[in-house]
């Protein structure tokens, strides 16, 4: 564990070994920032690392260097890679890095990839980029850098990380939950208690839990309320890495400030959840949030686990999956207090609404949206707001 | 983040020293080969090929403000250059103003700015367009340029009528590699569907499409990957336009393709061949085309940009030398030449003058212009031909199975594969299996640097404060209405290319058009991941 309070990077013997255990896996984010779609290199990349190990989150195409830096304060994330192939380096750059002064986590090493001439390499550095690649870099070279400048990240001590929580430092509260996911709370510390209510957002895979999270969440937001939502992700049985991909559909949403995502991988724990989602859940009451969605893992028949942890149960269903029903018979059916039928701007959303209402007694809500077409969120979040 | 220079064998299923007789048993030259200029065209959509008529040699051009661009433009066409090909920069493509915050960084660094009818304007100055042909590499706002482009002509006296040029217009590929859409996947191709009704009714000289495969190989796909689904995609247009009730024998000889020409010499020879089979069979006998030329498969090629390297970059002459002979050996209609530089930037006048001089060379100095497609018949390249196309039928039915192009996008079938080929490729030449000269062989500490173009900050500025002087003055009234009518024409699902010429003219800019589709449509977030 990580306890140093001395400033600046760790000295070579001080490297954290516990960072490469895949218990621990290193947790990076590669964006693209601005209109550029060139993301061959990125999709690679990405892969590559999770089969090296990491946590991967990658935020898709169209983001701005504020919403990635807001992402790797929120994520806790070791190391940001910022691919830019068009040719605005020089003019996203300097905002990435203001942004991230802004937030105040500039022990958080930001690496760029793109088609950077020359001359250019230098005033990257001395602006503060940690490296530079260029295409034709080997994916080796590249993961032996992040590991690299993973190790030598300046973390918070725990006690640190405890103090910014208190005073609701968002950076803070980052990394305190990368400890409490770690299970290295070893002071007996618990969160205070908070009044959140806490939903569980489940549905089988694709239905579009995340995309409207994205959503629900910022109409919350707008009528003022302080959101955070915690997804969980599968990590590949493998490699221990894993793509966590729920907030590259939250972020479609556009989430201000007020609109904390935190990803997390499973790890080994199956049944939906990852290890101490609960203790996080607290953490994250305690913090003074006033809704709490928790989006789950696929789930199957077998995953109940989420109503241990959550007040409020909703599934999510899409239309033309007569097996999205069949699929949540048992078990998630009985126990979802409210029902959100997504992608209603597909066809047979009416038959679907039809073998739901004949599944599940009258007095469960049902509520139909499309997420891409921005329908029925309001009111979709009018009867979760009123659970 | 980075992509790699690319040079191995992509798709070879077989691998001998040498090939024979028996290697193309099967093949029955009537039916699967034929003369050039007769079904299934394997061998070239005509019987002269190039002694009739050399392809037409198109350089890319468009970087800054609309009137550097028409400067390059003026000079290309002074320099023998036979058709104006445009690229548009960044916000355009995607449908954004030169004053939207998305775009800050962007304006016209990597092609033209153009967000109203002013910058067409501009840019086409002192050209007559009856008298050009002109390709215009935009996808998603398509609709957009074109009735931009119209209202231009009209200025001029010109009548849609005499218009002859290409727009790219194939939003599908964006889906599956180039990721500029805006729209979810059906009401973009619906927009597509709307040009081609547009274009069969009003522009009978105009293509309306040009079915790209250029982008999907350049993002990881391999040979057989980049025939079928560019193959597929353009069925799925055809069957659209179908739909909509227009006769397959008006509109199909206004499709046109654009495939990359990679490194793999023969195979890419190979591909072109096989593509011009199976579309010529599919026209005839899946479609009903009629007419000869509707089964024809005309395309325009261009050399590959990843292969290019940053490391040595004279090299690239080289390679685009080999790649454009390709081309030409498997019978394009028009051809692009990669400069050495754009690796690195956008190309210079004198790597543009190199490029160009590459494909002069080949057509007035080695004689292969003398004879049609001189490689057939050679059991390499026919068995090579047939591997292809089976290659293909295979991915034809994986697509169906999914439900056609549209249902295998919403599943993200072909990112998947993309990506898993573009993964294969970075690991062979992470292990030295896939040799590129300069960066993993022959590798020389110190080479010589070229010189890049640098576009200056001061074209956005001056774009920005254009528009914002354009939007101050125009009618807002007329603005106001033109928009109206294209929100209902869109929720009304009409044909909307009459409403968009009718804004164009009314001085509305790309992105208000594009906002008050998409807000009808909705905006797509790109489908599944990974
Ligand atoms: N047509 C349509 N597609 C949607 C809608 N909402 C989401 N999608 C698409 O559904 C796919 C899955 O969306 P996600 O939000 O990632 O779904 P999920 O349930 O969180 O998926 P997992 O976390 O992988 O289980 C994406 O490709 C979205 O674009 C909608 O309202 N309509
Ligand atoms: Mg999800």
């Amino acid at each position: 564990m990580v306890t140093k309070s001395t400033f600046g990077p760790l000295k070579q013997e001080e490297f954290n070994d516990e960072l490469f255990m895949t218990d621990h896996p290193i947790r990076i984010l590669l964006a693209k920032i601005g209109l550029d779609g060139h993301d061959r290199g990125v999709k690679v990349l990405a892969r590559s690392f999770r089969d090296a190990g990491f946590d991967v989150i990658y935020t898709g195409l169209w983001q701005t260097a504020q919403s990635t830096m807001l992402a790797a304060m929120q994520e806790d994330i070791d190391v940001v890679g910022v691919s830019l192939l068009s040719a605005a380096h020089m003019t996203v750059m300097p905002e990435v890095l203001r942004h991230r002064k802004e937030l105040g986590i500039e022990n958080v090493p930001v690496v760029l990839g793109g088609i950077v001439p020359e001359d250019e390499h230098r005033l990257l550095h001395e602006m503060g980029c940690a490296a530079v690649f260029n295409p034709g870099s080997s994916i080796d070279s590249i993961v032996e850098k992040f590991k690299a400048l993973a190790a030598q990240r300046r973390r918070l001590s725990f006690d640190e990380a405890i103090a910014g929580y208190k005073s609701k430092n968002d950076a803070a509260l980052g990394q305190l939950i990368t400890y409490i996911q770690r299970d290295q709370l070893d002071n007996g510390w618990t969160p205070p208690d908070g009044s959140a209510k806490v939903f569980g957002i489940t549905g089988a895979p694709g239905v579009g839990k995340s995309s409207l999270i994205g959503k629900l969440g910022k109409a919350m937001c707008e009528k003022g309320f302080k959101v955070a939502v915690v997804a969980v992700d599968p990590s590949s049985p493998v490699h221990g890495g894993a793509l966590l991909g729920d907030r590259l559909r939250m972020m479609w949403g556009e989430p201000g400030d007020n609109f904390f995502i935190r990803s997390l991988s499973s790890g080994k724990q199956y049944g939906g959840l990852g290890p101490q989602c609960a203790e996080v859940i607290r953490a994250l009451n305690g913090y003074g949030f006033d809704y709490i969605l928790v989006e789950t893992v696929g789930a199957g028949q077998s995953d109940v686990a989420i109503r241990d942890v959550v007040d409020k149960t909703v599934l999510v269903l899409m239309p033309e999956s007569g097996d999205s029903v069949q699929f949540s018979k048992a078990g998630i059916m009985e126990i979802a207090d409210m029902f959100i039928i997504n992608k209603c701007d597909l066809p047979g959303a009416d038959a679907t609404e039809g073998q739901l209402k004949s599944a599940i007694d009258a007095n469960r809500q049902i509520c139909r949206v499309s997420t891409v077409r921005n329908e029925g969120i309001d009111v979709a979040a009018e009867h979760l707001l009123s659970q | 983040m980075a992509t790699k220079p690319i040079s191995e064998p992509q798709s070879a299923s077989s691998n001998k020293a040498y090939y024979g007789p028996e290697d193309v048993n099967g093949t029955d030259y009537a039916r699967e080969i034929a003369d050039p200029g007769t079904f299934p065209f394997t061998r070239g959509i005509h019987p002269e090929m190039y002694r009739k008529r050399t392809w037409t040699m198109r350089q890319f051009a468009g970087f800054g403000s609309a009137e550097h661009t028409n400067e390059r433009f003026k000079y290309l066409l002074g320099q023998g250059q036979t058709g104006l090909s445009t690229a548009f920069d960044l916000p355009t493509l995607m449908g954004r103003d030169s004053d939207d915050p998305l775009s800050l960084g962007e304006v016209g660094k990597c092609g033209v700015a153009v967000s109203s009818l002013d910058d067409m304007r501009r840019l086409f100055d002192g050209i007559a367009l009856d008298q050009v042909s002109t390709s215009m590499t935009i996808n998603a706002p398509a609709a957009i340029l074109l009735a931009f482009y119209i209202a231009v002509a009209e200025e001029q006296g010109v009548g849609p009528d005499k218009l002859r040029g290409t727009l790219q217009n194939d939003i599908l590929k964006e889906f599956h590699a180039q990721n500029e859409y805006v729209f979810p996947p059906r009401p973009s191709v619906k927009l597509v569907t709307d040009t081609i009704e547009h274009g069969t009714n009003e522009m009978p000289l105009w293509n309306t499409v040009s079915i790209s495969g250029y982008h999907i190989r350049e993002a990881g796909a391999n040979a057989a990957q980049e025939l079928a689904f560019t193959l597929a995609d353009g069925m799925s247009y055809v069957e659209h336009a179908l739909e909509r009730g227009l006769d397959v024998d008006e509109f199909a000889k206004r499709l046109s393709f654009f495939f990359d020409v990679h490194n793999d010499f023969f195979e890419e020879i190979a591909k072109i061949r096989a593509a011009r089979r199976i579309w010529a069979r599919v026209m005839r006998d899946k479609y009903g085309a009629k007419l000869e030329r509707n089964w024809w498969m005309r395309c325009h090629a261009q050399t590959a940009g990843v292969t290019l390297t940053e490391q040595q970059p004279t090299n690239n002459i080289v390679r685009v030398a080999y790649q454009a002979l390709a081309g030409v050996l498997a019978g394009v209609q028009s051809l692009h030449t990669n400069s050495m530089d754009e690796t690195l930037a956008l190309p210079t006048e004198k790597a543009v003058k190199v490029a160009l001089r590459t494909q002069q060379i080949i057509a007035c100095e080695t004689n292969v212009t003398q004879v049609a497609d001189p490689l057939g018949g050679s059991w390499f390249i026919e068995q090579k031909t047939n591997e292809m196309e089976a290659e293909a039928n295979a991915i034809f039915r994986e697509i169906d199975d999914l439900g056609g192009v549209i249902g295998a996008i919403e599943q993200g079938y072909f990112r998947r594969c993309i990506a898993d080929s573009a993964i294969k490729q970075s690991v062979a030449f992470d292990s030295g299996e896939a040799e590129v000269v300069g960066v993993n062989k022959y590798v020389e500490d110190d080479y010589e640097r070229i010189d890049v173009l640098k576009i200056g900050e001061d074209v956005e500025k001056k774009q920005v404060a254009r528009l914002t002087q354009m939007k101050r003055d125009r009618d807002a009234k007329r603005h106001k209405e033109s928009l109206d009518a294209l929100t209902k024409a869109a929720a009304d699902d009409a044909n909307v290319m009459p409403f968009l010429i009718d804004a164009a003219k009314a001085n509305a800019t790309v992105g208000e058009m594009m906002e008050v589709m998409a807000n009808v449509f909705g905006r797509y977030d790109g489908g599944p991941e990974w």
